[in-house]
Parts: C-alpha cells; sequence; structure tokens
C-alpha cells in the first residue's frame, strides 16, 4: 500500500492543478528572483481558476499574469513588480481600473511576509517582529482586521514588537531543483521564502527538474527542505522556472522578460502574449519546444560543481 | 582614489554614474551592507572593488559576502551564488543579520520621499484607487527600520519630494527628533539621500533634510525648483565631487559593463 501511495504522487502538471488547485483557495507561490513556479503558474491560467488568494513576499511576472487572466481575487504579500524590467502592468491595470476585476491586496514588508510563514509552518498565530512600526503597513488595513497589532515586551525590556499574524497557504507550490519518488525535495542556491514559505502550505505540490532515485537524495540530506511525507503531488517539469533561473540547470531569460514586460504595458499587447505563451501552447512541453532549442542552448547553466562533504561518523 | 584626479570636463559621465559613485563614497571598509538591485548594487560593488574591499554584501534572496562575476539582474540573481560565504533564505538575512542590528548601512530607494526621509514605494494617490499602482515595500520597509544607517537613491523632481507622502512605506526620521524611539523602532534612520540632482542629509537637531551638495552642471534654481518644500541648504554648500578616473573606469568596466543600470 505505501508503495501505490508514493507512485500516486508523481502526476503531469495538467492533473496536478485538476486535483489540487480549485477556485477560491490560499495558493502559495514562491521563488525570490529565481525558481518561479511558472508551469504551475501558466496552467492554472489555460484550466481558468478564479477567486484565488496568491500569498508570497515578492512576486514578479508569476502574479502580473494570474491577475491579468482574472485568476486572482486577492494578495497578501509585499512587492509585485518586475524588477530591473519595471512595473507589472496588469496589477496596475486591476488596482487602477479594474481591469479585469477589483482586486485587493493586504501588504507587509518582505521579512513580515516571511516571519507570517514561519508562524504557519510552525503551527504558530502570529510571529513578533522589529519593522514595520511607525509605517503605513501597520495603519492602513485592506481585508484584514486587525491587520497586525503593536505590544509593548510584556516582560519588561521596554522594546516594542509588531505581532503579524500566521499566513496559512490551503496549497504552496515549490519549484525544486530535483526530489526523489517520495517528494523528498531538493534546492540550493538562495532559499528566498521557500523553506517556511512552502511548509505552511497544507498541500504542497513540488515540481521539479529531475525526478532521482532516492539514494542520491539520501547521500545528501542538507539539501532537502520539503519532507517527502509533506508532498503531496510530483510534477517532473524541465524548464519549468523559465523565464527564470533554476541554479545548476539554467539561466535567466532576460530577453524573454524583457519582452513581457514591453508587451504588457498596453491591455491588447498583453492580451496578445498571453493568447501566444500560454493559451497558445497545449502545456509546458509545447511550451518548451515554441522556445526552441536554439534559445535553450544559450539558457542552459555551465558546470560549476561543489566540494563534497564526508557524512562519515 | 582621492588621490587620482578628477575628471575636469564635463560632462564626461552620465548622472546615474555619479549617483552610484556617490552612493560607494558612503561605504566604509568593513562595513556590512544590505544591497538591493540597480544603482545600489553597483554603488555597493563599486566601493568594494576601491576603497572598501573588506565590506560584506548581503542579499536579502538569502546570500551573505556575495562576490558577483557579472552584473546580477536582481536580489536573487544565481550569480551571487558562487563565491559566497553562507547561504540561507529571506529569515537568515532579515531574521538573524538585519534585525539584531549588524548591518551598518542599507540602501532604498523611493518614489516619494518628505522632508524627514519618509518614504513611499507603494502608490501614487489615494490608497484605494490609486493613480499609479507601485510594488510596495519589499525589503525596504525592513532595511529602512532596522539597519544602523540608511542611504536613499531616486530619481529627484517636486512630485517626488513632497510635503508629505501619499502612503507611508519606510520610516524616516517619522516627525523628526525622537520620532523613531516613539514607534518603537529600535535603531537607525536615513543619514543621506542621492539623487539625479545633489546629495542631501540631515540636520542633528531638527532631523531635517538639508542640501550639502549640488551636482555639478547643476543649479541652485534647479535643486529649489525640484522640491515642494522650502528647502534647507548648508551654509557652505559645494558642489559634488565629480567622478574620477578610477571610479569610474571600476564602474564601467567591472560593475555594470553592458550598461544594465547605468543607461
Amino acid at each position: 500500500m505505501p508503495e501505490l501511495e508514493v507512485h500516486d504522487k508523481l502526476m503531469p502538471l495538467t492533473e496536478a492543478v485538476r486535483k489540487f488547485i480549485p477556485d477560491g483557495i490560499r495558493l502559495r507561490g514562491c521563488g525570490i528572483g529565481l525558481k518561479r513556479p511558472m508551469a504551475f503558474v501558466y496552467e492554472v491560467i489555460r484550466q481558468r481558476r478564479r477567486d484565488l488568494t496568491f500569498l508570497l513576499s515578492g512576486w514578479t511576472e508569476d502574479a502580473d499574469l494570474m491577475i491579468g487572466a482574472g485568476c486572482v481575487e486577492k494578495l497578501e504579500g509585499s512587492y509585485l513588480g518586475l524588477e530591473a524590467f519595471g512595473l507589472a502592468y496588469c496589477y496596475r491595470r486591476a488596482m487602477e481600473q479594474g481591469i479585469p476585476r477589483t482586486i485587493l491586496i493586504e501588504e507587509y514588508s518582505n521579512f513580515g511576509m516571511t516571519m507570517r510563514f514561519m508562524a504557519a509552518s510552525m503551527g504558530l498565530p502570529f510571529m513578533p517582529i522589529r519593522s514595520h512600526l511607525g509605517s503605513d503597513l501597520l495603519r492602513v488595513e485592506s481585508f484584514r482586521h486587525p491587520k497586525a497589532v503593536v505590544l509593548d515586551d510584556p516582560f519588561g525590556s521596554g522594546a516594542k514588537v509588531a505581532l503579524l499574524p500566521a499566513c496559512p497557504a490551503d496549497v504552496a507550490l515549490l519549484h525544486a531543483q530535483r526530489c526523489d519518488e517520495e517528494g523528498n525535495a531538493q534546492v540550493w542556491g538562495q532559499l528566498g521564502d521557500d523553506l517556511w514559505g512552502t511548509l505552511a502550505g497544507k498541500r504542497i505540490l513540488v515540481s521539479v527538474e529531475e525526478v532521482v532515485p532516492t539514494r542520491v537524495v539520501r547521500r545528501d540530506p542538507n539539501r532537502t527542505i520539503v519532507p517527502g511525507f509533506r508532498v503531496d503531488a510530483i510534477v517532473p517539469q524541465p524548464w519549468g522556472s523559465h523565464p527564470y533561473q533554476v541554479q545548476g540547470y539554467y539561466d535567466a531569460d532576460a530577453p524573454f522578460r524583457k519582452e513581457y514586460a514591453e508587451r504588457s504595458v498596453t491591455l491588447e499587447g498583453w492580451e496578445a502574449w498571453v493568447a501566444e505563451w500560454v493559451y497558445g501552447v497545449e502545456d509546458h512541453e509545447a511550451y518548451v519546444r515554441k522556445l526552441g532549442e536554439d534559445r535553450l542552448a544559450t539558457l542552459r547553466a555551465k558546470k560549476l560543481l561543489s566540494g563534497r562533504v564526508n557524512y562519515g561518523y | 582614489m582621492a588621490t587620482e584626479a578628477s575628471l575636469a570636463s564635463e560632462p564626461g559621465y552620465k548622472r546615474t554614474e555619479l549617483m552610484a559613485i556617490c552612493a560607494a563614497r558612503e561605504v566604509r571598509d568593513g562595513e556590512i551592507a544590505f544591497i538591493g538591485t540597480g544603482l545600489p548594487m553597483l554603488g555597493g560593488m563599486l566601493a568594494k572593488y576601491t576603497h572598501a574591499p573588506h565590506c560584506i554584501m548581503v542579499f536579502e534572496s538569502g546570500v551573505v559576502d556575495a562576490r558577483p562575476t557579472r552584473t546580477p539582474l536582481s536580489i536573487g540573481d544565481a550569480c551571487l551564488v558562487p563565491g559566497s560565504v553562507m547561504l540561507g533564505g529571506l529569515t537568515e538575512v532579515f531574521g538573524l543579520i538585519l534585525q539584531p542590528g549588524y548591518v551598518d548601512v542599507g540602501f532604498i530607494g523611493g518614489a516619494q520621499i518628505d522632508r524627514f526621509g519618509n518614504l513611499n514605494t507603494t502608490v501614487i494617490g489615494d490608497y484605494r484607487r490609486p493613480k499609479v499602482r507601485l510594488p510596495g515595500s519589499g525589503g525596504a520597509n525592513d532595511i529602512g527600520s532596522l539597519a544602523k544607517r540608511t542611504i536613499i537613491m531616486m530619481k529627484q523632481d517636486a512630485r517626488k519630494f513632497v510635503e508629505k507622502v501619499d502612503y507611508l512605506t519606510t520610516p524616516g526620521w517619522i516627525d523628526g527628533p525622537g520620532g523613531r524611539e516613539r514607534v518603537g523602532l529600535p535603531r537607525g534612520g536615513p543619514s543621506v539621500v542621492i539623487t539625479d540632482l545633489g546629495v542631501y542629509r540631515f540636520a542633528d537637531d531638527t532631523k531635517e533634510m538639508y542640501l550639502e551638495s549640488h551636482h555639478p552642471g547643476v543649479s541652485m534654481d534647479d535643486i529649489r525648483m525640484n522640491v515642494s518644500w522650502d528647502l534647507r541648504i548648508a551654509p557652505r554648500v559645494r558642489e559634488t565631487k565629480p567622478p574620477t578616473k578610477r571610479e569610474l573606469r571600476v564602474l564601467r568596466t567591472k560593475c555594470d559593463p553592458q550598461g544594465l543600470f547605468l543607461g
């Protein structure tokens, strides 16, 4: 029986989204500047999910696309922009003009969101933090009340802290370098908020560049950030984070991101982009084929192997 | 670096280059610097490659003591990883380095700033019916709240240098002396504002911003026209020291050879 369950976790992207991401849930993304769950994002849009509450510290194209496609009702997070490539125009259209629908955002800082995920992952109702004080992040509420509470240290140090509510997710998405067939997921490079954030999900869906034999994981267990027993679905998805980087696999596709930034400035331009790159491709394999081998070849990571350590005792 | 002759002819450099160079000059050797993307990153890298080789750059994505071999496109760029000394995530950098007070200097930007250095990166206009919706805090609120001092970098005009920010994303000196203490912030505050027109600091007694130096080619009228309050001027206001040849060379060849952020 347990073996059957293990094999049940491996599934294609379309099935994972159909099975685990219904309308209206609290959904967490992943990745800070890299390792974003783009294959999941594209598929959520293709399956036309609605009324999602999307959670993360900082978003870029992931949230902008889902907002533009009408999948999002609410956001809880900290930053939504295209980094060096400019402002996020679907987000602007939604917030400024209600296109394609009105959305609400409850804002905290990056550190604040991380502490909220940490609280949820640890089963705590809230977490204290020493930023937010004196700012409108504390004062201006959108849909949470109270959004934050200021507390004098009850132990008498004289310090003030802001208490921020836990941020649980119904489903957390993680794009990892690799996992085994039990879902033990390994990540290297910057962690962003993916450790605490992923574990704040009641269900966890992992897409990976590679599924590896479990002995590969067990020979290097320090790299695992999500134990397999917490994982509900494993989606083998090479290039699953394009146009973002995955350390050891591929580099960022800056021209692709620049083109998105330029074409999404107008609604018509964005609609044409999404028709071409999301609705116009059947699945992520077709998306990768459309990118073409020439483009992929320029992005593949060069080899920069780590040293090895002795786990002996 | 100060021993090298300054470039005599103007303009032999861009304003963005001067901004990055002014930022680099604010970083002292051995300091722990919290670096954001764009011009601040170039400032941090330039400091490290010139007068502050022992400066430790931390990035909020989780990188400690990064030594990037190319210009990082984002704070989470994978090129920050090889050669760094420690990798964690937001929790480690914000929670274990910034919040307990180990960050000497942090860099932040803004769309609006007031005379006390309070910053807005969230919204222009009414919060619920915004004229322009901006990205939001990101890590700026945390850096501005918890670094020992902050360097603010932004483009300047009268719509950005405002009497009152539309949304207070990141606290500066709040409402003047004692403002940060009253709201419970443990330390810090802005020490300098670097714009494309000049360099500003904050008076010890009032915590109000004043002009310390105007960039070469920028008149006092240019400065005043691009501030919407009655700006104070340092009694011995001077011209910003132009870039040295070495500063420009290192910035152009080692920090941003492709001109991604310098333009």
